[in-house]
């Protein structure tokens, strides 16, 4: 199965501009932590059983889709180097890249018979290259199934953007087709650290950052599985924990559910006895001045949660879900200061920044997208063509190397529901996807190969 | 070209004189008549109305000599009459407006430039530096195909445009003037590049379901002066049948047209050549006298093709290989001047006033008989017409022009701002020239237009308009969205 020739066939390439020209062509810096993503790349697959691109080249949504970007010029700009050798983005309004491919299968077909890594061949995969004045950062490609269903697929430079940016500028889009005002209208003027100074020293972020630079992780393949668990099933697990951990959130169950199963899974450690997860939060609306959703770049931290060895063996699942609640919840702005301080530190002379290391990885990392839910509303399911939601959406990390990554995001279905997409070795992800404590909680398995 | 009159015409007393000399010229019968009628009246007075009426007995006017005198007077009339020509008159036009999707940046078209001639950096540079001066903006627009790495310059995506642009144009037009497509009794399409079979003006007929015994024409490889070669075509048809329409559809395809190659004098029009199409309504039915916007005064054509030089410095051909592309010669411009002298020639006296006629005339005589050295005379257009429309073919060709003609900046300003919103797109592009007085509310009733076009052959084309009724600006035009931007600076060298 995983050696077979992709069944996705790209068949154009070509430009889509924004619908009026910028008004000067404006360079802008990256923030430092966006020089610290640079090792990665994020991706967002949206699946829809019908395409809204009807006749493609002359099609109305591509309008709209130029004037969406007109609101966006960091997405049509092009990557240049300033002064001090760092990466500035120059908005000259050259567009995003647009690739068209076609997919021999149906949707539903697809969803059930297709892997994880066969699922990034709808969205571009590129590295940048080394002069990339010409090479477009964002790319989009329109996958057509049989039987009229589309996979979108946006990916960029994690340089430019996280997870939520993506998600928000597609949100923006499916707003404007349907002439609606956007909801999180696009801000790019990166967060200004308070006047308190913050020390770098004691700091548990930082601390753990300085571990990440020294590491270095052999590759290994991975691969991964997609899991959908339906929101009475939440709502069971939920309650069954609620004596020790009462204000779980649906993340803190299944991290806490995933990071047992797989270091049972992993096996007995060599060299050290402390389990670790490394924990993924959107600190958008953490700061003490929140952010609007709509801010146009990186505002993640990582942080790590240890457990030792003898902890890990007899925690039940309430405890560790009470742990990974605690943590979370306990994440302050200063951490998040702290962070980019640190980065600030590590410049090189002249003011370049260090090059970028994986900040995704080593340790077992785990993603939360509790962000993305305000109120009992999916952004991520919001995004409608034609009165019809994603069927599914999926997310993947370039260069996401070491122990694995986990996502916890939003489903289709509304409430406490979720999809878990489970990136592991090879060996791991077959393993897991047999593990009992996980299948009694009756997931729907997506996106795995038998 | 011929020199200017020496400096001291500038000065402020020679002006006076000039226009005193110019009043008195053209205006000579008027100032003639008056001292004759002044006599006349005198003389009636002194001799009193006896005299008169004494006068008036002395006439034997027999009944067969005043019979015979009225129906020569009624026949000679109506001589004249069938003898003059039908007047044509413009009802409408419209102009297409290419969708923002299909809009070409600098950046784009640089990006796509190396991507695709990664093996020529040369010709990247080439094609950089001719953007740079070439007056064109950020807005202007290529076909969908074309925004494809590589191009896919396939037949149906060339119909496609043609269809997209034609059609839209045509909508604009009907629903403008309120044609409805049974009552077109002439087409005429005009296209150089691209003739498929059937031919355009099929596709045209196809889609409106136009009349069985309509007289439809397809003008193909004719160049960017082919628009007003069909307006001709339709007033020469206009004398022929009375009471029509004809609706003449001006655009250039670009699709099938984009060179791929790197030979250099082959790209220039890539970086010139832009999506673009109008559709105009001439009619010579009394009822549409009082609606139509314009009356057609003149067309004068004009052909060099008989000298080699001018024949080919517009050729298509292929490169070394293989593919196909235009080239453009050095001598383009020397040769675009001499066409233009020669069309001057004939349009002159067509249309200049008297006193600049005798001027030339005198200057002419005097170079001839006394001194050859004297400077020949170029005669002041500027009074002839309000309004220039230069075919925007590229920034050189406007520049020459205005030059040679002496035009201020605000004469050229609609082909200069035409050229940087929608580029050159070839025989359309004198059409959103006129929208583009129109919309800044300059076009007066009794304004005349002068429509210069070039191209290859090398001929150089023109056509005389009077506006018939004081224009209004409206919204639904090409350049309802920006007009307000314009006139904008254009750099002499943009950076890229």
């Amino acid at each position: 199965m995983g050696d077979q020739k992709s069944r996705v066939n790209v068949h154009s390439v070509l430009t889509q501009v924004s619908s009026g020209p910028s008004a000067s062509v404006e360079t802008y810096p990256l923030t430092r932590l966006d020089h610290a993503m640079g090792h990665h790349t994020i991706h967002v697959i949206f699946y829809y059983e019908k395409s809204p691109f009807g006749s493609f080249d002359m099609d109305p949504i591509r309008v709209t889709l130029s004037e969406v970007l007109s609101s966006y010029p960091p997405v049509t700009a092009r990557l240049t180097r300033d002064d001090a050798g760092n990466w500035a983005v120059k908005c000259n309004d050259a567009g995003v890249r647009v690739l068209r491919a076609r997919v021999g299968i149906t949707l539903d077909e697809w969803l059930r018979s297709a892997d994880g890594n066969e699922e990034r061949d709808l969205t571009v995969w590129e590295d940048m290259p080394e002069v990339p004045n010409t090479w477009s950062p964002f790319r989009i490609q329109l996958n057509d199934f049989e039987g009229g269903g589309v996979a979108i697929g946006l990916s960029c430079t994690h340089m430019h953007g996280d997870l939520t940016s993506l998600i928000l500028l597609f949100k923006a889009f499916s707003e404007s087709h349907h002439g609606q005002a956007i909801t999180f209208p696009p801000f790019f003027k990166p967060p200004a650290p308070p006047d308190k100074k913050f020390s770098v020293n004691n700091s548990k972020s930082t601390s753990y950052l300085e571990a990440k630079l020294q590491k270095q992780t052999p590759s290994v393949k991975m691969s991964t599985a997609t899991f959908k668990f339906s929101d009475s099933v939440v709502k069971q697990c939920l309650s069954e924990i609620h004596d020790k951990c009462p204000d779980a959130s649906p993340f803190d169950l299944l991290a806490a559910l995933f990071w047992i199963r797989v270091v049972h899974l992993k096996g007995p450690k060599h060299d050290d006895h402390t389990h670790s997860l490394s924990l993924c939060v959107d600190f958008r609306r953490l700061l003490q001045e929140p952010l609007p959703y709509g801010y146009f770049g990186n505002a993640l931290n990582f942080s790590l949660l240890s457990l030792n060895e003898e902890e890990m063996d007899c925690s039940m699942l309430g405890r560790v879900a009470e742990l990974v609640h605690c943590h979370v919840s306990g994440l302050k702005e200063e951490e998040f200061w702290a962070t980019l301080h640190w980065l600030d530190l590590q410049k090189e002379e002249g003011g370049k920044y260090a090059p970028p290391f994986a900040m995704y990885g080593p340790e077992f990392t785990c993603v939360s997208v509790e962000h993305m839910i305000i109120g009992d509303q999916s952004v991520m399911y919001s995004m409608n063509f034609d009165s019809a939601k994603p069927v599914h959406v999926s997310c993947h990390v370039g260069n996401a190397e070491g122990e694995g990554l986990i996502l916890v995001m939003p489903s289709a279905e509304a409430g406490l529901a979720r999809t878990v997409m489970v990136t592991l070795p090879e060996e791991e992800t077959a393993k897991l996807c047999e593990d009992q404590s996980i299948l009694r909680l009756k997931p729907t398995m997506l996106l795995r190969s038998i | 070209m011929p020199q200017t009159l020496p400096d001291f015409s500038n000065s402020v007393k020679l002006k006076y004189v000039k226009l005193g000399y110019q009043y008195l010229v053209n205006h000579i019968l008027y100032l003639l008549l008056v001292p004759i009628m002044v006599a006349i009246l005198i003389e009636v007075l002194r001799l009193g109305p006896d005299e008169i009426l004494n006068l008036w007995k002395s006439l034997h006017f027999d009944l067969v000599q005043i019979l015979c005198s009225s129906f020569l007077i009624i026949f000679i009339a109506t001589v004249y009459f069938m003898s003059k020509p039908r007047h044509v008159y413009l009802v409408d036009y419209a102009c297409y407006k290419p969708p923002v999707t299909c809009r070409v940046p600098f950046a784009t078209f640089m990006e796509h430039s190396r991507l695709i001639l990664k093996n020529n950096p040369k010709s990247v540079e080439f094609q950089m530096r001719i953007l740079e001066r070439s007056g064109l903006g950020e807005e202007t627009c290529l076909p969908p195909a074309i925004h494809y790495i590589p191009p896919t310059p396939t037949m149906e995506a060339a119909r496609g445009e043609a269809e997209l642009v034609i059609f839209s144009a045509m909508d604009s037009l009907l629903q403008k003037t309120g044609l409805k497509p049974k009552d077109i009794d002439i087409l005429i399409v005009n296209c150089s590049l691209f003739s498929p079979t059937p031919s355009l003006s099929a596709m045209v007929i196809n889609k409106y379901k136009l009349r069985s015994n309509i007289k439809s024409f397809n003008l193909s490889g004719m160049g960017c002066s082919a628009g007003l070669i069909s307006i001709d075509l339709a007033r020469d048809l206009l004398q022929v049948h009375p009471n029509s329409n004809a609706v003449v559809v001006s655009t250039e395809i670009i699709t099938p047209n984009y060179y791929q190659g790197n030979e250099r004098a082959m790209l220039l029009p890539n970086c010139l050549f832009r999506m673009g199409g109008a559709a105009i309504l001439l009619s010579n039915r009394r009822r549409n006298r009082s609606r139509a916007k314009y009356r057609l005064v003149h067309v004068v054509r004009t052909h060099k093709g008989a000298d080699d030089k001018a024949y080919r410095c517009v050729f298509e051909e292929e490169d070394k290989e293989g593919k196909v592309g235009i080239s453009l010669s050095k001598d383009l411009m020397a040769i675009a001047g001499e066409a233009l002298k020669s069309n001057i020639t004939t349009i002159g006296p067509l249309v200049l006033p008297a006193s600049e006629q005798l001027l030339f005339l005198m200057t002419l005589i005097g170079r001839k008989i006394f001194n050859p050295k004297w400077k020949p005379y170029i005669p002041d257009f500027k009074q002839a017409f309000e309004h220039f429309c230069i075919h925007a073919g590229g920034r050189a060709v406007i520049d020459e022009l205005q030059k040679n003609l002496q035009l201020s900046a605000e004469h050229v300003e609609a082909s200069r701002m035409t050229l940087h919103r929608f580029g050159n797109t070839s025989s359309s592009s004198l059409w959103y020239e006129m929208s583009y007085i129109e919309e800044k509310g300059r076009m007066k009733k009794g304004d005349r237009v002068w429509q210069i076009a070039f191209g290859s052959g090398f001929k150089c084309n023109s056509a005389v308009w009077k506006c018939n009724k004081t224009i209004k600006t409206t919204t639904d035009n090409p350049w309802s969205d920006c007009i307000d931007r314009y006139p904008v600076h254009i750099p002499e060298i943009v950076k890229l």
